[in-house]
């Protein structure tokens, strides 16, 4: 099991994936967090654009991030799994191709939100990911997002 | 899917909370934000891989504790 999530590791995300060109998006509760809503959560959600060449490119970041990607993790993450679990990194780390209520990578990308440099879905697509897993865990927390998402768009 | 309403006592509590986390910068609230907390099975294996997230719902039900919220059960 990994430390937790540091400042400075989404920053190596940040700076590595953008070197290698990878296509990504902060999405999930981390993506919340960075949008400015306080909560609590264990690891990095990214939602990265499900194409060989995003994959490549995925597969070298993820290795100078210091990630332990075998060969065959590796002809996983470019053949395209829709979601992907790495816990023996500096960090966990869950990669998500296909995410619940977002239709296509480029729409989400579209609506995006920088912050800091970051780039990360758009509240409404966190929200509506959230909707569509419709996990216990995820209708305990949507009130609580929905009315942050009023405030977000209020002070924003 | 249906969405509890939030009480007028819980909005007021969670602005309070959204302002003051906006008072924050980004790096702070990264270190109030990420904890680390064992959560059994799901951190009991290095790396797992799905071909669809209907297989990785489906895992989630099977196999984790309903504890955990992973489920959509009650």
């Amino acid at each position: 099991m990994a430390a937790a999530f540091e400042y400075a590791q989404a920053e190596e995300i940040r700076d590595v994936f953008a070197r290698h060109g990878v296509r990504y998006l902060f999405l999930g509760n981390s993506g919340a967090i960075l949008l400015g809503y306080p909560d609590t959560t264990q690891d990095a959600d990214v939602f990265a654009e499900k194409t060989p060449e995003n994959g490549r490119a995925l597969v070298g970041a993820l290795r100078e991030l210091g990630f332990s990607v075998t060969e065959d993790r590796a002809s996983e993450i470019e053949r395209g799994k829709d979601f992907v679990q790495l816990k023996d990194g500096p960090f966990d780390l869950d990669l998500v191709f296909a995410p619940d209520g977002i239709e296509r990578f480029e729409d989400a990308w579209q609506r995006r939100v920088e912050v800091e440099g970051f780039p990360v879905c758009h509240l409404d697509d966190i929200i509506a990911s959230k909707a569509a897993a419709n996990r216990v865990k995820d209708r305990e927390t949507l009130p609580r997002l929905l009315a942050f998402r009023e405030h977000w768009q209020r002070t924003r | 899917m249906k969405v509890r309403e939030a009480t007028a006592d819980e909005r007021r509590s969670w602005q309070d909370e959204f302002e003051a986390a906006a008072r924050r910068p980004l790096r702070q609230r990264f270190r109030y934000a990420f904890i680390r907390t064992y959560k059994p099975v799901l951190d009991d294996a290095p790396y797992r891989s799905f071909d669809s997230m209907a297989e990785y719902r489906a895992w989630c039900e099977a196999n984790l504790p309903s504890w955990l919220g992973y489920g959509r059960g009650v």
